[in-house]
């Protein structure tokens, strides 16, 4: 949004910035200078953010293949004595977590921070996953900042506690924190001079011989937590009732504590280090509490920690009554393990606890707005942009499928692509779990002839996804010869993302040229024949699943087209319209085809003139739906 | 005829399901939903209408003979074997190389590329690409119906060519096609004159070509017959009496009919139309020369441009040999027999509106014997 902001020189200067950004702020201002990632939202921009301001600050950056790659290569410069980010998302974290509980036994020289995003609600995401439970699994401190100035100081700050405590440190960021902005005030730029240096003589081995240390090392990270300035207090003395909240959630339960009226004798604890806790800090607060709430999004990672702090220190603690989402009693809409928390939510909650009624605001007109809308606005779905590749890809795979006519599987995992579950993708997909989960599935599937399983087994992948996860379940399909179509859905970027580049496209993170990576040879390296074809001639297609359909072992189909969003991208778009002479309307066969089955949002139906029409505004030119038209009504210009 | 008011999903379930499709390719493509791959025709997608004219146009829920015969000609037949015809002819091309790459005397590509090249027609629909991949070709100039010459045996469904919009213009087309696909033709012109508003295809259908057919052959006779030719690339492919004949770059070699009868398509068995008894004109093999065709003249079109062809020396015809017709006739009557009255075997139900067909095609039968 504004590289400007984050790369001003100006400090004490207040300047707004997205949490994302604020993240990518404090880091330079902690003078990294290694960043890996790969893309995952909520906090697909930090590297991004990096990465243009990789020559001015002397940064190398880069988009990795997978996690697992992007934190090894950060641990590696933080064996150079380096300042290092990595930065995922929570799933992205599962894959990397194998490093991450082996290089807390090694350890670290240089500070190294891992920037995870979780998503309470999911809102881009196929699940709701709490990353601080890996993070206590790798033994690495977790930090949370609870609003976008904090997430820059945090930054910061866990670089140095890295450092000290010679351990990755995890900045846990939610959706609400990276996506929000706020003022943010800018400390001073680094001048230190970076210098990679790794001798002969230093070693970093992971062994078992080495837990004492790593248990040592968090024991002193619970140490400094115990003076941290992102730990605090706002309340009465001694006050019997507190609700301890982290992240975003310390802002709600602020204002819900205030809404209720309850500001004079609830308490609000706000731990931003919460693991490894400070106990003391925390048991000065738990000690007069009579009832504790808490306040934190998708686990209840913070409320099982300080509950278990009670029961060590019961005598002291005493009686004391605990609500949260293993309760029930702090638990949005969806529940108390689901969906995100927010100031009515909490309020709300709080209102329950502590029997004080509580309304939720609402304005004069709430019901007639919400009728108003309710009735005039068409429901909307997720659907695949006009123009889409992938729309094509899957009308093609659905005719084929249904061509070939033994019930084929058709399995798939993360991406744009995911869609393919719904109706913008013919409901096509029949499960969806991580990336390259769909290729090791059908890798699994295709073994299972002996148990009179015999039918097909399709696996879509997408082209980023293909270089993160896919190569090993490929070559095991091969190595076992297993019997599967991998179709790649090649639109030769990671689209879902935000556009971000990968081993395929040809350019790095910062925009230079970088050879491709070739599928093909890839492919054929594996000794997996491979076929590329248009997904556009969806005709064409079909026929050569069809084809591949009834071929046996390890086979793949490259389906390459660029995603549309990029393709248009300062080129003047092909028009596309519908010739109201050749349409038919409802007097054709095709039930309003193209507007109601193939769906493409940019083909709508004109009510008064009882005709199919293109949205011009939307439509990306594809011209798709025109060879899919069964009276050819809709026409095609294509621009020279 | 009684075009029910039944959709797609009955399509499937009473027609394609069961086996009865002959792969004609009316409905292929007329909705966006109908696809066929390898002669094998599916609906891919419930369109949700009740009511569809892929079902209606389909030749396999519901003929009445007597009624295309009246539609067609006029008049209907007394000739329960042959149809409604006004002559019988043995015919070949004059051009040696147009009978060289046609069917036995080529009779069929000289009348096609003639119908175009004098613009009877404005394109003709037809089976092109080679005998291992042969797909539906509306070919637009005399040329390209010749590119098309030679029999497919297998079940292209060609009139998904006439889709698409190609068949908007009446009488525009012509159509060269199994006895299957004439029926399906007729059947939809018949449609498209009771419901002049929706734009059947087949009233693009101008001069109708039938083949004589006795049976096609199911997809997986290519790779019968790939394994056959053992890497050789395939010329040609006959069918005569005694047998299949593959003529590859390598020569030629024959194997008994009884090593192809297991890819006769399913559908085949319910037919009761060996001759193309409703079209224009309708060509086969002789059973008795290789350089002439059968040609049966059946209709005032069909015999002006048999007329004008031998007037231009494009073909030449001479009379059909008067003890051969007893043959024909019984060989045609057999094939009726066996769908009509076969106890074993439960009557196609298309053929119920049939009327009083099924007994005059055994009156005739039981005359014919020997």
């Amino acid at each position: 949004m504004s590289i400007y902001a984050v790369a001003l020189d100006q400090p004490g200067c207040s300047v707004v910035l997205t949490g994302n950004e604020a993240v990518a702020r404090g880091a330079i201002e902690a003078g990294v200078a290694f960043a890996a990632c790969y893309p995952g939202s909520p906090t697909a921009e930090v590297l991004p953010t990096l990465a243009q301001l990789g020559d001015k600050f002397n940064i190398y950056t880069e988009f990795s293949t997978n996690e697992k790659v992007a934190i090894e290569e950060a641990a590696a410069a933080s064996f150079a004595g380096l300042r290092s980010i990595t930065i995922c998302k929570a799933d992205g974290f599962n894959v990397a977590l194998d490093f991450a509980t082996a290089v807390c036994l090694s350890g670290t020289r240089g500070g190294m921070v891992i920037m995870v995003g979780d998503d309470p609600a999911a809102h881009s995401s196929v699940k709701e996953e709490d990353s601080r439970f890996l993070a206590r699994t790798a033994s690495l401190p977790v930090l949370e900042p609870a609003s976008v100035a904090e997430a820059k100081e945090i930054t910061r700050a866990a670089f140095e506690l890295s450092e000290k405590i010679m351990l990755p440190v995890v900045v846990r960021c939610t959706t609400r924190i990276c996506h929000a902005s706020g003022d943010v005030k800018l400390g001073p730029l680094p001048a230190a001079e970076k210098k990679a240096v790794l001798t002969r003589d230093q070693r970093f081995v992971t062994s078992a011989l080495f837990a004492q240390f790593m248990k040592n090392k968090v024991k002193s990270a619970a140490a400094l937590a115990e003076n941290s300035p992102f730990n605090s207090y706002t309340g009465p003395e001694n006050a019997e009732r507190i609700v301890i909240a982290c992240g975003p959630s310390h802002a709600y339960a602020l204002e819900a504590v205030d809404m209720l009226g309850l500001a004079e004798s609830v308490g609000v604890l706000k731990v931003s280090t919460t693991w490894p806790l400070p106990e003391n800090f925390v048991l000065k607060y738990l000690k007069p509490a009579k009832e504790v709430v808490f306040a934190e999004e998708v686990d209840s990672f913070l409320e099982d920690g300080v509950m278990t702090l009670a029961a060590k220190h019961w005598e002291e603690v005493g009686r004391v009554k605990f609500y949260g989402k293993n309760s029930g009693h702090v638990a949005g809409p969806r529940g108390a393990f689901a969906g995100e928390l927010d100031p009515d939510v909490l309020a709300s909650c709080l209102g329950r606890i502590f029997n004080v009624p509580y309304e939720p605001p609402s304005l004069p007109n709430t019901r007639e707005a919400r009728d108003l809308v309710n009735n005039n606005l068409p429901g909307r779905e997720l659907a695949l942009c006009a123009g889409c590749p992938h729309r094509a890809s899957f009308w093609a795979i659905k005719t084929a499928v249904e061509l070939d006519g033994r019930d084929a599987i058709v399995l798939g995992d993360i991406g744009c692509y995911t869609l393919g579950l719904m109706r913008t993708g013919y409901n096509i997909l029949q499960s969806v779990h991580c990336m390259g989960a769909g290729i090791g599935l059908a890798s699994g599937l295709g073994k299972l002839d002996r148990f009179d399983f015999r039918q097909p087994v399709i696996t879509v992948v997408g082209d980023s996804t293909f270089f993160h996860a896919a190569p090993q379940a490929l070559i095991n399909a091969r190595y076992n010869q297993s019997g599967l179509l991998c179709i790649i859905l090649d639109n030769e970027t990671t689209a879902m993302t935000g556009h971000q580049p990968h081993p395929g496209r040809g350019v790095d993170a910062a925009g230079r040229p970088a050879g491709r990576v070739e599928i093909e040879p890839m492919l054929a390296g594996m000794g997996i024949p491979v076929t590329v074809h248009d997904p556009y001639d969806v005709e064409g297609t079909a026929g050569v699943i069809c084809r591949l359909l009834r071929e046996t072992g390890p086979r793949a189909l490259v389906l390459r087209r660029a995603c549309a969003l990029v393709a248009v991208k300062g080129k003047k778009k092909d028009r596309v319209y519908v010739d109201p002479e050749k349409c038919i309307g409802d007097d054709c066969g095709c039930a309003r085809f193209c507007s109601r089955v193939f769906a493409c949002p940019a083909n709508i139906w004109d009510a008064g003139t009882g005709r199919a029409r293109i949205d011009e505004a939307v439509c990306n030119g594809c011209g798709v739906c025109a060879s899919l038209c069964p009276r050819r009504a809709i026409i095609v210009e294509r621009t020279v | 005829m009684v075009f029910a008011a039944k959709g797609s999903g009955d399509l499937k379930k009473e027609v394609l399901d069961r086996g009865l499709c002959t792969a004609c390719g009316m409905c292929v493509g007329m909705c966006p939903y109908i696809k066929t791959v390898r002669e094998k025709v599916v609906v891919i997608h419930p369109c949700g209408l009740k009511e569809g004219n892929c079902y209606k146009v389909c030749p396999r829920t519901g003929i009445d003979a007597l009624e295309l015969d009246r539609s067609v000609f006029g008049e209907e037949r007394r000739d329960q074997a042959l149809g409604v015809y006004e002559g019988i002819y043995f015919a070949r091309a004059a051009d040696p190389a147009v009978s060289r790459a046609g069917q036995y005397g080529g009779v069929v590509t000289a009348l096609a590329a003639f119908a175009v090249e004098q613009g009877v027609v404005g394109g003709a629909v037809l089976s092109g690409g080679t005998v291992l991949e042969p797909r539906p070709v509306l070919a637009k100039t005399a040329q390209e119906v010749i590119s098309c010459a030679g029999s497919k045996y297998t079940a292209v469904p060609t009139l998904a060519a006439l889709n698409g919009g190609a068949g908007d213009s009446p009488g525009s087309i012509g159509v060269v096609g199994r006895p299957c696909q004439v029926a399906a033709v007729r059947k939809g012109q018949v449609l498209a004159r009771r419901n002049p508003e929706t734009r059947i295809p087949a009233a693009g259908a101008g001069l109708v070509i039938g083949l004589f057919c006795f049976w096609s052959l199911g997809p997986d006779f290519y790779s019968y017959l790939e394994e056959k030719a053992g890497g050789e690339n395939i010329v040609r492919v006959d069918i005569p009496v005694e047998g299949l004949r593959v003529t590859t770059s390598g020569g030629e070699r024959v194997w008994p009919v009884d090593e192809i009868r297991p890819y006769i398509r399913e559908a085949c068995s319910t037919c009761i139309d060996p001759t193309s008894e409703w079209a224009d004109l309708s060509v086969g093999s002789t059973e008795y020369d290789p350089a002439w065709n059968t040609l049966v003249v059946r209709s005032d079109p069909g015999r002006r441009l048999v007329n004008s062809a031998v007037e231009k020396g494009v073909v030449e015809l001479k009379p059909y040999p008067e003890e051969r017709l007893p043959i024909l006739r019984r060989a045609v009557l057999n094939k009726k027999m066996r769908v009509l009255h076969d106890p074993d075997r439960p009557r196609p139900g298309y053929l119920e509106a049939a009327g009083g067909y099924a007994g005059a095609v055994k009156t005739q039968w039981e005359v014919l014997q020997p």
